[in-house]
């Protein structure tokens, strides 16, 4: 169970170098009025949303909307400027450790370990969260039966495909078997394949017989989350504009095309970003 | 805190095993330290044992012998053999191709000596030359010998005492012990094994902190509960065991480079046992530990391992500079060496080689120094380590 309420972050820019913008996202002055005009991007401006348990929900926006900055606030590695985050009623400021605890994330970057096979990679992670050999290895074990890894346990990760990789990092993520999951488009550079083996590891994980784990899953393709996601929240310049499932989005909008139906959300965004802010 | 520490020991263990997969890196480095000793040592014992031959060399080499039947007469008295110099002595003494200085006789020598005149000699050498300018000054007193029996001889046919031209005689008494004079020579061992250690901690400290960073891998590190203290204290600890193999493992080895040494002089004077061997190693540690804290701080800024490799460069050239300080500085052991990490492994480790004793002082501030530097990189890694994640 994940709750995100009225989350903000913004960053200041380099002072030199003015030509420079973090992606897509919108700059202007931090606060109208202070003459020290410190040049600010504000990342995130107000995402909310809530992530049950048993359920796949998909965070959906386009490349700079804010999702990689909410998960990683998620994760605890930067701290909010407002806002708060319950992790199963947890609160990450005050408790980040406990919440790591019971979060798996495969964030955006999920580089391995050359040096060390499949096998090494997850147990390390699984030892550091404070699992004994004997466990971590079981866990690994049972994560390679789920993302069909066996065969590749004991080769070292340096000539991994991107699949490999991913597979590899999403059990790293899981060895811990978190209640919660967190996955930062996890299907960027997959094939069809390595996808469909990834949807349905996710399908299994949200059953109670894969532990009804409350997953929240962010990307920018809308057919993922047509096909996997129970609610979707849709994220435009750092901001919540919309919630629901695909069919509530559906509706809301008039479309029957759910792209469609998101260029209409986001666009809508646009044009409230334009105005000023309250 | 019990946590923690077993998440320190499950990095330390994982970096362990992450470096000493890098077979290659490894490999490289093991092999430079291990080797260092006997190569270093085998250097040394060649340019002894060719100065030693050619002091031994009895020979000199004169230009226009035929004008000098008297002089040659003195010179092979004193069981020296006695050569005509090549006509091209001057070209090839400026070559380095001939290595001895060349006495330039002038045609009238016999004569002026007879009149009582007195003949200019010119002993010619090149002191760029290194191994001629060092037989000039034996020659100087070869020379010296023949005008001292002139001398002699034409006081003594006049009856007067061979004392009233040395009223007085001067005798040389060194003070310097057989180990301290070796150390002019093997002054250079300790600085060979620092940067053994140096280069040692290098890689693993860039692969831990920058490496990490750019593979990737950092962030996802840092979303497993342990704490930052504990990550990196394990990191820090992984660098330091290799620092420390590579330490020991270059101390290690002059004990088997002893015996490559050919000349028995230096054989003699390099008193290099187990004893010293420890001693280096006990003053070696605390550095080695320094050193790899010091290059994860100033790695860790780094995004990729070619850029942490660049900004490294300077506590590398810190560690190569600091220890000439003793070399240039002509006043001598100044209190402040010891303060000066590098400077002050240096010069007790020159100690230990000149046999004198270590006093707790002098082996304390170091170590203190060391403590110091190992605390501020260790808390400054920890510090940047979430900036670094997710830049």
């Amino acid at each position: 169970m994940i709750e995100v309420r009225a989350l903000a972050k913004s960053f200041a820019l380099p002072r030199k170098g003015g030509g420079w913008r973090w992606r897509g996202a919108r700059t202007r002055a931090d606060a109208p009025g202070s003459g020290n005009a410190e040049r600010r991007v504000h990342a995130v401006v107000d995402v909310h949303f809530d992530a049950p348990d048993g359920r796949i929900t998909g965070l959906l926006g386009p490349n700079g909307a804010g999702k990689t900055t909410t998960l990683r606030m998620l994760a605890a590695l930067i701290s909010p400027d407002a806002g708060s985050m319950r992790v199963d009623g947890i609160d990450v400021a005050a408790r980040p450790r406990e919440v790591l605890a019971r979060l798996g994330v495969l964030s955006d970057a999920r580089g391995l370990y050359p040096r060390l096979t499949a096998r090494e990679n997850i147990v390390y992670y699984g030892a550091l969260h404070g699992l004994s050999r004997d466990a971590a290895e079981a866990r690994t074990a049972e994560l390679a039966r789920m993302l069909d890894l066996t065969q590749l346990l004991d080769r070292r990760t340096a000539g991994f495909s991107q699949g490999e990789r991913m597979k590899t990092a999403l059990a790293r993520a899981l060895v811990h078997d978190p209640p919660n999951i967190v996955l930062d488009e996890p299907t960027n550079g997959l094939d069809v394949l390595a996808t469909r083996a990834l949807r349905e590891s996710l399908r299994w994980l949200r059953t109670p017989a894969g532990g009804s784990k409350c997953i929240v899953f962010s990307t920018h393709i809308m057919q993922e989350v047509e096909r996997l996601c129970d609610g979707v929240v849709v994220v435009a310049h750092g901001r919540t504009v919309a919630t629901g499932t695909v069919d509530e989005l559906l509706a809301r909008t008039g479309q029957r095309d759910f792209e469609e139906a998101f260029v209409e959300l986001a666009f809508a965004a646009e044009r409230a970003a334009s105005e000023p802010l309250p | 805190m019990k946590r923690s520490l077993a998440a320190a020991l499950v990095v330390l263990r994982k970096e362990l095993r992450d470096a000493l997969r890098d077979r290659r890196t490894l490999a490289i480095v093991l092999v430079s330290s291990v080797l260092m000793g006997p190569l270093v040592l085998l250097a040394i014992s060649g340019l002894v044992a060719s100065l030693e031959s050619r002091a031994d060399r009895r020979e000199v080499y004169v230009s226009g012998l035929a004008h000098a039947p008297t002089l040659r007469n003195y010179l092979e008295r004193q069981t020296y053999s006695v050569h005509e110099a090549p006509p091209d002595f001057e070209a090839r003494l400026r070559r380095s191709s001939f290595d001895d200085p060349v006495v330039v006789v002038p045609e009238d020598f016999e004569a002026a000596l007879v009149r009582g005149d007195v003949p200019v000699v010119e002993i010619v050498s090149d002191s760029a030359n290194q191994r001629a300018e060092a037989s000039t000054s034996r020659i100087e007193r070869l020379l010296g010998g023949f005008s001292r029996e002139r001398a002699l001889l034409s006081l003594a046919l006049r009856g007067v005492s061979a004392q009233v031209l040395e009223p007085m005689q001067v005798d040389d008494r060194d003070l310097a012990s057989t180990q301290t004079r070796a150390t002019r020579i093997t002054g250079m061992l300790p600085y060979f094994v620092m940067l053994a250690v140096l280069y040692g901690a290098l890689h693993a400290a860039l692969d831990t902190t920058a490496g990490e960073r750019e593979r990737g891998s950092l962030e996802p590190l840092l979303m497993n509960p342990a704490e930052r203290w504990a990550l990196v204290a394990g990191k820090w600890g992984a660098v330091a065991c290799v620092s420390m193999l590579i330490a020991v493992l270059s101390c290690l080895s002059f004990l088997p480079g002893q015996w490559v040494l050919r000349s028995d002089t230096l054989q003699a004077m390099f008193q290099y046992g187990p004893r010293e061997a420890a001693l280096f190693i006990v003053l070696l540690l605390p550095l080695a530990f320094a050193l790899s804290a010091v290059l994860m701080a100033v790695a860790i800024r780094s995004r990729t391992f070619k850029e942490a490799q660049a900004s490294s460069t300077i506590v590398v050239l810190a560690v190569s500079l600091l220890p000439l300080v003793s070399v240039f500085d002509l006043g001598g052991e100044a209190p402040w060496h010891l303060w000066a990490p590098a400077l002050a492994q240096n010069t007790l480790m020159t100690r230990v080689l000149k046999g004198e004793a270590l006093g707790w002082s002098q082996v304390a501030i170091p170590l203190l120094v060391c403590a110091v530097l190992t605390a501020l990189g260790v808390w400054y890694v920890s510090r940047q380590l979430h900036q670094a994640a997710v830049k």
